[in-house]
């Protein structure tokens, strides 16, 4: 049986030795969870791809993105995982920002403009990023209990939806220096496509799939939208100067 | 189910980037050299945002364990996922030829077309292995006499990758029966390109065309893939290595390695480095 199935109502995951869930209509979860699996363990797959489904199932547009307010701009950081979203947002949070969500931030339609939609996630980050940005680390819990990766207590955050300004968009690369592209026409909307989140899970979601082309196609004509190569090697601090610095200016 | 990807396996710096290039060239059979991004598409099968993308999960809050027990369907939907423009795929694989936890060997029987081996003198691949990794050689020679040796799979990039000792490596290629595999000598892709690239491309099942085969071996001249790096970089380079494409030459360890490094890499690797023509029957080094 395969691990994985998607259609337009119904999802259906298998994540071995921890749990099976099942998301249908955008409405409901039902779960079971394999015996001695850790409850943190099945808390941060339902909060992670079953999230992301149900989101796609509400036609919520999840991008693989955290997102912040800084100086009143309404930001989400895309990119991989391992790019780097959640500790650089961490570093902006650290100088005054206010944090919206970690890792998957849905936005919608709002009037003549586009709005993030807060969920209450936490940050998450390894140990090496919480002490890069000196948090204090012993009472931090584990996002697994086999895991060095934690959940940060949540900075001063916003709880409503709050309008999109700017997406910036974080790669790697093997050089020493920063790069800073700002995105237009098809090559915009291409780039945004490519942070849905789970954007796989389309692949059985035929009618959402039409319909995310609308929403994006509007969202890359209300939103800037930059791409930021930085180092492999690099330090957090320096890269979140990097977007002060050149994206938001 | 179709056996349709084509594993292109071997220890780190042992010729597979090279090999893949003139792979590149000669599918593409262009008049002009490929450049080091067409590559792309043979890329590695360990690459973690392809993962999430196909599994939905990401794979670095699973422990690389738990990751291994998804790399056969993993495998078996990217098989699936071929179509007429790419009906074959090409996947570079540094792993060793293991099972996972579930006693299921990772890459599937059933999906594949067949495995071609890149064996590289032991000495040479160590000092190749310290400049990729920007690393010092004495580290290396561990890494590489190390059984429980892995690559990557912590915090982003790839998935990890075990791969034994360097002789455990390609032993566990070798004495896997499932897969059809083919050996091929890095040094006899340099001394000998014409028989060593047209055994791969015949293995294969590829079309062979005499002076296609001579176009894409001079198309991927190691001169010709460091100048393309020198002027426009290569993303398969890490940052702290001066660059992916070094020396290539045949012996490069005679510069860089001390006599007991020598000693500890051949006492440890001896009938293996015998068997693939680097020992003489005299016990000599044959390089």
């Amino acid at each position: 049986m395969p691990h994985l199935e998607v259609k337009e109502d119904d999802f259906f995951l298998d994540v071995r030795n921890i749990a099976c869930y099942r998301a249908q209509n955008g409405q409901k979860i039902s779960l079971y969870a394999y015996p001695g699996a850790d409850p943190a363990s099945v808390k941060l797959f339902l909060h992670g791809s079953v999230l992301g489904a149900i989101l796609h199932q509400q036609k919520m547009l999840p991008l693989h993105g955290s997102s912040f307010i800084y100086k009143g701009k309404g930001i989400i950081l895309c990119g991989v995982s391992g790019a780097g979203k959640s500790s650089v947002t961490a570093a902006f949070c650290q100088q005054g920002g206010r944090f919206l969500t970690d890792d998957i931030t849905p936005v919608c339609e709002s009037g003549k403009g586009v709005k993030i939609v807060p969920l209450k996630t936490r940050l998450k980050l390894w140990d090496n990023s919480v002490r890069q940005l000196k948090i204090e680390n012993q009472a931090l819990e584990r996002i697994r209990p086999m895991l060095d990766k934690f959940y940060l207590p949540n900075f001063e955050s916003e709880l409503t939806e709050q309008r999109l300004d700017q997406i910036v968009i974080l790669n790697t690369h093997n050089k020493e220096s920063f790069e800073h592209t700002e995105l237009s026409g098809v090559e915009k909307y291409n780039a945004l496509r490519l942070q849905i989140y789970r954007k796989n899970f389309l692949k059985g979601m035929p009618e959402t799939s039409k319909r995310y082309f609308g929403q994006l196609l509007r969202l890359a004509s209300h939103v800037k939208v930059s791409q930021i190569a930085r180092p492999q090697i690099c330090n957090i601090c320096e890269t979140m100067e990097f977007i002060q610095r050149e994206v938001l200016k | 189910m179709n056996s349709n990807i084509v594993w292109l396996v071997s220890y780190p710096k042992s010729g597979n980037t090279w090999f893949r290039i003139f792979l590149s060239n000669y599918l593409q059979n262009s008049s002009i050299p490929v450049t080091l991004e067409n590559i792309e598409s043979t890329k590695i099968s360990n690459n973690a945002v392809d993962f999430e993308d196909w599994i939905g999960l990401n794979p670095f809050e699973l422990t690389p364990d738990e990751v291994d027990l998804y790399r056969p369907d993993y495998y078996r939907i990217l098989s699936a996922s071929a179509d007429e423009q790419e009906p074959i795929l090409y996947k570079k694989v540094h792993d060793a030829y293991t099972l996972n936890r579930n006693g299921v060997p990772l890459f599937p029987e059933a999906i594949s077309k067949g495995a071609v081996y890149f064996v590289r003198n032991p000495l040479d691949v160590c000092v190749s292995y310290a400049n990729h990794s920007a690393s010092n050689v004495n580290k290396t020679v561990n890494f590489i006499l190390n059984e429980k040796a892995c690559l990557a799979g912590k915090r982003n990039g790839q998935l990890r990758q075990i791969l034994l000792s360097w002789k455990n490596h390609i032993r566990s290629w070798c004495e896997q029966t499932r897969i059809p595999i083919h050996v091929v000598r890095y040094e006899d892709m340099k001394q000998r390109p014409i028989e060593s690239f047209g055994s791969i491309v015949r293995f294969l099942g590829l079309e062979f065309a005499e002076e296609r085969l001579e176009r894409a071996i001079l198309y991927s001249d190691f001169n010709l893939l460091q100048q393309m790096e020198q002027e426009k970089g290569f993303n398969e380079k890490m940052q702290m290595c001066k660059s992916f494409f070094w020396k290539g030459v045949i012996g490069n360890y005679r510069d860089y390695l001390s006599k007991d490094q020598i000693e500890r890499i051949v006492e440890y690797n001896y009938d293996t480095m015998k068997q693939w023509g680097y020992i003489d029957d005299q016990g000599e080094l044959t390089v």
